[in-house]
């Protein structure tokens, strides 16, 4: 297991880089830049990630004249042998507020993300772009549904390619679909039916842009969030 | 010779790549109509060329994809079109910007004048005269956002881990 330092330093890098993105509309995390000093500093709970490794023996003559009055079964128990190896992640930085219950308190980055923020975002989604279940991230109620909402604004707008859902073998698209380009959508694309009657002025059907969870977010800037467009 | 470089018509290029079309219509205007000049006045022809190239890159917020429409009429009865943004775009990927400049141009006999001054192109390739004439690019209004796989994996390794798993989870 990872050895613990005692040394316990406050991470000031997301105070600066808050000065700094007071300035711009980039939002912090771009501009994140973790010298490799900092990744000796602090005590973070190190537990190695637990992956599960099939490792494959091939059949020696003797073991299988030995089981050869065994069932199938086992002999092929024998043959694939399943370990769990537990690999050593890197120390990392110190959240700036440990005792907290949910991973954003800890690191006070509660109405700080967006769905730009895919670094962070990638970090709670399967492989498939699925969401982990809250019981494993151990986040709270509240920020799981915004992150969720967060990720889904990023998969519609095409921010994370890699994490589509794998597709059966053989399988052929009928008609290519419209690559067309979207951001901050609310609800799914085949869900939503055209506004024929806008209606007049007092009393206009809006569309709908971004989500009103996300409304207390930090604004860099002196635009307002406009939620109906 | 300053007088002339004063008087003179300037051509703006413009990159509408994942850009909203109504921020890049309202630049467009302003330049087509000449209020971007000290010396404007609404006779005086002042206003200037502008190219919007990559109209089909274009990026709607929210759901307007689906949601906007775009209606028409003929005058003939029966002849009222409604077509959503999504189905005009594949018919004609300049129809949605040229929709929304002409929308913000003033409604005087100049508009039409100013929309023949509008060049508007689906992809990048200008032709050799345009191309020649364009003095200014301007810059695009919308951060375009990057994907995941655009950020290098030094700094996906930077950026700390928020959470780590319970013993025996088996990580994706």
């Amino acid at each position: 297991m990872a050895a613990r330092c005692v040394l316990g330093s406050i991470w000031t890098s997301i105070s600066g880089v808050r000065c700094m993105a007071n300035s711009s509309n980039i939002s912090p995390f771009q501009r994140i830049t973790i010298s490799p000093q900092l990744l000796f500093f602090g005590s973070v709970q190190n537990r190695g990630i637990r992956h599960v490794v099939e490792k494959k023996e091939g059949k020696t003559t003797v073991v299988s004249e030995k089981l050869a009055y065994l069932k199938c079964w086992f002999i092929i128990a024998h043959c694939f042998m399943i370990e769990g190896l537990t690999e050593d992640v890197p120390v990392g930085p110190q959240p700036p507020n440990p005792t907290a219950q949910c991973p954003i308190y800890r690191w006070n980055l509660q109405n700080k993300y967006n769905y730009t923020d895919v670094l962070l975002l990638s970090q709670f989604i399967r492989s498939d772009g699925g969401m982990l279940p809250r019981r494993v991230t151990g986040l709270c109620a509240q920020e799981h549904r915004k992150i969720t909402i967060c990720v889904q604004m990023a998969h519609r707008a095409g921010l994370l390619p890699k994490h589509k859902p794998p597709l059966p073998e053989g399988h052929i698209p009928k008609k290519p679909k419209p690559q067309l380009n979207r951001y901050l959508t609310r609800w799914s694309i085949d869900s939503v039916k055209p506004i024929y009657r806008t209606g007049l002025k007092w009393c206009k059907k809006r569309i709908s842009v971004g989500h009103p969870a996300l409304k207390d977010n930090v604004q860099y800037g002196k635009k307002i969030l406009y939620l109906k467009h | 010779m300053k007088q002339w470089a004063t008087f003179a018509r300037s051509w703006y290029l413009i990159d509408a790549r994942m850009q909203p079309p109504g921020k890049i219509a309202t630049m467009c205007a302003i330049r087509l109509q000449g209020k971007h000049k000290p010396i404007y006045h609404a006779i005086s022809d002042v206003g200037d060329h502008v190219v919007v190239i990559n109209t089909r890159h274009i990026a709607f917020s929210g759901n307007k994809w689906e949601q906007k429409v775009y209606s028409s009429h003929n005058q003939y009865p029966g002849g009222f079109k409604q077509v959503t943004a999504a189905q005009l775009h594949l018919k004609d990927p300049k129809a949605i910007m040229k929709l929304a400049v002409y929308g913000m141009l003033p409604r005087n006999l100049h508009r039409r004048t100013m929309m023949q001054r509008l060049h508007l192109f689906p992809e990048d390739d200008l032709p050799e005269d345009i191309l020649q004439n364009l003095t200014e690019e301007l810059p695009q209004p919308r951060e375009v956002p990057r994907r995941l796989d655009q950020y290098t994996p030094e700094e996906q390794e930077a950026f700390p881990r928020l959470w780590t798993p319970p013993g025996d989870y088996r990580v994706k």
